[in-house]
């Protein structure tokens, strides 16, 4: 996240803060990248499938996955969140991206990731930073993400990766290779300020 | 929680089976308990239907 005062480059100069955009809260609500996403996951989901949803937020991505009948788990750093998710009828649990899972497990992972670049000053240090700062690059929780997906997806599976141009998403698909997953872009949808695209992501 | 999720879960720090001790369901969910690693002894609190499954070191409740 990048304060008005702080721009991080030249064209961040205008860019009114999403917190402000989005209205600043203890658990992210559903935003247009939830949207996007959820809508990505439900086309391609099967009835019957397992799914988790990793920073399940208000549970939103997971309760439309859940409404196809796709039998689906979310997880959440924030207790707050996974409150609010299980008060929506999804089975959380509290987790740091897919650590307490065991291999093989699930034939879709979605991940709406805190993606938003930030430098240390504009750190805020509370829930909604949580969900909304990727570190430095935008990419803190991404790629650790990205180098264990595989291990939890069984044979068949794919896991959907909501990224934006502001981290860059070159660069996360070129990580995503370095660890032995295909992605491709399977939904796009342009903002004033940033790009959102799903990347699908497969183990090669 | 609901009993199943047994079936998915492991230690977050070694990947190994956890062990569960149920203190209280209620309409067949475990509401309170601890899950245990069989490996490495850990415990993992649930409370109010929740499995705390982060670390111990990540375990606070304000953010990182």
């Amino acid at each position: 996240m990048t304060d008005a005062e702080e721009p991080a480059d030249a064209e961040a100069t205008d860019r009114p803060s999403l917190a402000e955009q989005r209205g600043v809260d203890a658990v992210y609500g559903a935003s247009e990248d939830s949207h996007l996403l959820a809508e990505a996951a439900v086309e391609g989901a099967t009835a019957g499938e397992r799914a988790i949803d990793v920073g399940t937020g208000s549970g939103y991505v997971a309760s439309a996955l859940a409404e196809a009948g796709v039998e689906v788990v979310g997880t959440d750093l924030n207790p707050a969140a996974c409150q609010q998710a299980r008060d929506a009828g999804i089975p959380v649990a509290r987790a740091n991206l897919l650590d307490p899972f065991l291999a093989d497990s699930f034939d879709l992972v979605t991940f709406n990731p805190p993606y938003l670049p930030s430098t240390p000053d504009t750190e805020w240090g509370d829930w909604m930073q949580t969900a909304l700062s990727g570190g430095e690059d935008g990419r803190a929780a991404v790629d650790p993400f990205l180098a264990d997906v595989g291990r939890v997806l069984e044979d068949g599976g794919r896991a959907l990766l909501l990224v934006s141009s502001l981290t860059g998403i070159e660069a996360v698909q070129e990580y995503a290779t370095a660890q032995g997953l295909e992605s491709s872009i399977v939904a796009e949808e342009s903002f004033p300020f940033e790009r959102l695209v799903v990347l699908r992501c497969v183990p090669r | 929680m609901q009993e199943d999720l047994m079936d998915i879960i492991c230690c977050p720090l070694d990947k190994h089976d956890l062990e569960l001790d149920v203190e209280e369901r209620e309409d067949g969910e475990i509401v309170a308990g601890t899950l245990t690693c069989t490996e490495c002894g850990e415990t993992y609190p649930i409370e109010d239907g929740i499995p705390n499954l982060l670390p111990p070191d990540m375990r606070e409740d304000a953010p990182a």
